[in-house]
């Protein structure tokens, strides 16, 4: 499937104009106050594109958003049944195509993992299914991990193998290009209906390519052992001290998990129109940090101590989900570390793992 | 405030937020800061992480005091006699900066009178902290070069209050632990913009920038700034308003803005017949609060993300935030609000914008000379004192010199609680705020998310006085005062010492301050929130 070419940069924006006829657009944009988002863009003049910083949000919200009606509700006074007290009507969103560019690839692999949560099972999300269905990823490999970045560690970037639709790769300043490689049938088309903006990747494209690719994993700045932290919690160790103390730490803000492209959580809501007679079914985000969570009638909270709720999301993330899918659902972007107030960061968790495991290591020697 | 402007001449943290992750010995007192400063606790965090000794002084095992290397569990309004214990330890071993005190302040010799008084086992006793305890503490802050105080309303909310923060200012003179970077006196401010509150001149006795009402040179100023003539009295204070209706007729309207004391003044009862016994009273809130609820006219204001302008921050740092959405519906900035009040009343006032009024503040304020609209775009904001456009800001105070000249040592003796326990109402009640909600309510009970983790107000006991008292935990109860009584969820907590009760005054179905008492420190005129007298009964409604 992988066809390559390049893409000069002066041609980036005429291809986009040109797709957003076809497609809604979303990419990153950097806003007024300096801070880049992706955003949907109605209009590619009146944007401030960077491609250079990493996007402050991931993808989350354009498939999953914080939130939504489900459906609509109408309460009958006088029901035939009392099963029929109340009558639902589904509110799905309109499938818009939408094509994603300048795309992370820690974001397109939270996706993914998204789908698997979502659609993968026997019952298929309607709404997500709705959002998700048709759109396109342009993504852009990273040849300078940014500074909490570990998707080394965690195995999906700063190069994606599959999952893009295109892939684009900064060739340098000298070329002033991207070299675009199709992995999927979608990319292929885009290539071949606007080939005049493509030209046919060289091989010292590919090699230059290969050369990025292969630098930018030794760029990382953080040094995060996620496969040895998720052997040692298989067996069953527990970095109690670290946990204790980001109890203390935590300021229940719920920031990492609202930030966090693969943290799915959500509770739902009954809205009750002023009438009374009717109302909306909304969905929210939520997260397993909040006590409330979890508390049930009556009080009882089986995950009750901070320490624990704590423990429960770094748990999800490194061990269930590994035991589950086969690999960790965190994707290394280091939102969460930039987020968090407190310093109860998912890479300070890991290197708190790794390094008990060091010590107990060494204690055996020592024996 | 009050306690630190006579001691050093300003009434502000003396250092910035981050110095704290430089010191080397943090004593933390009065403050929950877990729960109430959140960003404040962890920067205490990271320096304990980088090696620092953490001594906290709270009745309560608060979360940062369970992380302290030394934790003073005081009985409540005793500070006095324990920060003179610990200044007579620094005393006795030698460990007071001869040069300091030589060169930077005054009024030494009675102070050393006061401590050499002192009975080390008497403070034990009247404080409830082993002897030596205080030794300990004494000598950690002592010895340690960058030793820093953050104190918060556990100290000034007593009789007592501005003799507590007096005291605190000796301590650290004593031992020279001001005037340079990483250690100083800092006292957390408990509110958004409250700094700048007081900045502003929203006190009795001063205009902005703590310019005496009663000083002729500085009224001229004002008056010919703003072309009328000022009174030379200063005004009342909060409580004094709120508590004014028995005198008849003194106080003929209010206009109160942001703030809702039908829940947060003491003797709601008073504040509730001082507020019926008005001719007219307006309040602009953005919610309608309890007291917006009397009120003659309300006026819904914008909220902050919905105006322009500066708040200023426990550190003195002045920061310009910009709006970002329409107010809804007929709801105005408080600057509209008052120029059209003050243009309709007769005195017209036309600011064409937010920083028009900063540049008439820069004009009139010097400590805030320098800090125009134009400078905090795109910056982390100025720190006050900031003389002109060419200053940097004053990241700490009194470097060289202190801003009064000298700083003066204010001995202050045991003043006791203004109600003790007794047989008849045996617990002190300790009232504070819970993480998940903020002061009254108005803003934070109206998030579900914040209701579902703390809904409820709750009455936190040591699970010992329960037992002997019969209650369970999770019960109704009621909680008893000689002014009123209140009803209250039991929450068991070992984190309570014995005969001490603590609650939160977030919620109007337990409206707390109906319970406290209107004693009031004499200087500062904030009442004793920390302390009153009261008894627990199973609640039968």
């Amino acid at each position: 499937m992988i066809e390559t070419q390049t893409l000069h940069k002066d041609y980036l924006l005429p291809l986009l104009r040109k797709l957003g006829k076809q497609y809604r657009l979303v990419g990153p944009v950097r806003n007024r106050f300096g801070d880049t988002l992706y955003i949907e863009i109605p209009d590619l003049d009146r944007v401030d594109i960077d491609l250079k910083q990493q996007p402050q949000n991931s993808l989350k919200s354009f498939f999953f958003p914080q939130t939504e009606a489900l459906s609509s509700y109408i309460v009958d006074t006088e029901p035939a049944s009392p099963t029929q007290l109340y009558s639902f009507h589904p509110l799905l969103p309109e499938n818009r195509p939408t094509l994603y560019f300048g795309v992370r690839s820690c974001d397109l692999f939270a996706v993914l993992y998204m789908d698997m949560i979502f659609l993968g099972g026997k019952h298929r999300d309607i709404y997500y299914e709705q959002r998700r269905r048709g759109a396109v990823f342009v993504t852009l490999g990273c040849n300078e991990p940014f500074a909490n970045c570990f998707c080394n560690a965690t195995k999906n970037g700063p190069f994606l193998e599959f999952g893009f639709d295109l892939q684009l790769t900064d060739l340098g300043p000298a070329k002033n290009s991207y070299f675009v490689e199709a992995g999927k049938a979608n990319g292929l088309n885009i290539l071949k209906k606007w080939t005049r903006f493509f030209t046919d990747a060289t091989k010292e494209d590919r090699q230059f390519q290969y050369q990025a690719a292969l630098e930018a994993r030794g760029l990382f700045r953080q040094l995060v052992h996620v496969d040895l932290a998720c052997q040692e919690l298989e067996k069953g160790n527990e970095p109690e001290e670290v946990l204790a103390d980001f109890s203390q730490r935590c300021q229940d803000c719920g920031g990492c998990t609202f930030i966090c492209p693969t943290c799915t959580c959500f509770s739902i809501t009954d809205h009750q129109a002023k009438d009374q007679g009717s109302g909306e079914r909304i969905r929210s985000w939520d997260g397993c940090t909040f006590a409330g969570f979890t508390r049930m009638a009556g009080d009882h909270n089986p995950i009750d101590l901070r320490r624990h709720r704590i423990r429960k999301r770094f748990f999800h993330k490194l061990k269930h989900d590994v035991q589950k899918h086969g690999r960790p659902s965190c994707v290394g972007c280091g939102r969460c570390v930039d987020m968090c107030f407190g310093g109860v960061d998912i890479i300070r968790f890991i290197n708190a793992i790794t390094e008990a495991g060091d010590l107990g290591r060494d204690k055996h020697r020592g024996l | 405030m009050a306690g630190l402007a006579t001691t050093f001449g300003s009434g502000a943290m003396t250092n910035t937020i981050n110095e704290l992750e430089e010191a080397q010995v943090i004593l933390v007192s009065g403050s929950n800061t877990t729960a109430t400063h959140p960003q404040v606790a962890r920067r205490i965090f990271d320096a304990v992480d980088k090696g620092a000794k953490l001594i906290v002084i709270d009745p309560r095992k608060t979360k940062i005091a369970r992380r302290a290397h030394i934790h003073l569990q005081i009985r409540p309004g005793t500070d006095i006699p324990l920060l003179n214990a610990i200044m007579r330890c620094i005393l006795d071993e030698n460990l007071i900066d001869d040069l300091f005190i030589e060169m930077r302040t005054e009024n030494y010799l009675a102070m050393c009178d006061l401590l050499l008084q002192v009975d080390l086992n008497q403070a034990a006793e009247i404080t409830g902290v082993a002897a030596d305890d205080i030794a300990q503490a004494a000598r950690m802050y002592a010895r340690a070069q960058r030793s820093t105080i953050c104190y918060c309303l556990g100290v000034t909310q007593h009789v007592c209050g501005t003799a507590n923060v007096k005291s605190y200012a000796n301590l650290a003179m004593l031992t020279g632990h001001v005037e340079q970077e990483f250690t100083g006196v800092d006292p957390l401010r408990g509110q958004y913009n409250v700094q700048g509150a007081c900045d502003m001149g929203a006190l009795p006795g001063v205009f902005s920038g703590y310019q005496a009402v009663a000083d002729p040179e500085i009224r001229k100023k004002f008056e010919e700034a703003w072309n009328c003539s000022l009174p030379a009295d200063p005004g009342l204070t909060v409580v004094e308003m709120t508590h004014g209706g028995e005198d008849e007729g003194r106080l003929k309207a209010m206009f109160i803005m942001g703030e809702n004391p039908m829940l947060s003044d003491p003797v709601l009862n008073r504040v509730r017949t001082s507020l019926h016994g008005l001719d007219f009273l307006v309040v602009s809130d953005i919610f309608l609060t309890e007291t917006a609820a009397l009120a003659d006219v309300v006026l819904p204001a914008a909220c902050f993300a919905e105006k322009t302008g500066t708040v200023t921050n426990s550190e003195r740092r002045v920061q310009l935030s910009h709006k970002a959405v329409e107010p809804p519906g007929e709801a105005r900035a408080d600057d509209w609000i008052i120029q059209e009040i003050s243009t309709r009343m007769g005195y017209p006032m036309q600011y064409e914008s937010t920083r028009e009024i900063m540049e008439e503040i820069c004009l009139l304020t010097p400590i805030y000379g320098g800090i125009y609209h134009d400078r905090l775009h795109a910056s982390w904001g100025l720190q006050w004192p900031c003389l002109d456009r060419g200053h940097p800001g004053t990241p700490f105070l009194h470097k060289y010199s202190f801003a009064r000249g000298f700083g003066r040592f204010e001995p202050e003796r045991h003043v006791p609680p203004a109600e003790p326990a007794t047989t008849e109402f045996p617990f002190v009640l300790i009232t504070g705020r819970r993480y998940h909600q903020y002061h009254t309510g108005t803003m934070s009970r109206r998030s579900a998310t914040l209701k579902r983790e703390r809904g409820t107000p709750l009455l936190d006991m040591h699970p010992e006085d329960a037992r002997r008292l019969g209650l369970k935990d999770g019960c109704r109860i009621r909680v008893r005062s000689r002014r009123g009584s209140v009803p209250f969820t039991l929450h068991l907590s070992s984190h309570m010492d014995r005969g001490e009760l603590f609650c939160d005054f977030h919620f109007h179905e337990s409206p707390t301050n109906v319970l406290t008492l209107a004693n009031s420190d004499p200087v500062a005129k904030c009442p004793e929130y920390k302390c009153c007298a009261v008894t627990v009964e199973v609640d039968h409604d």
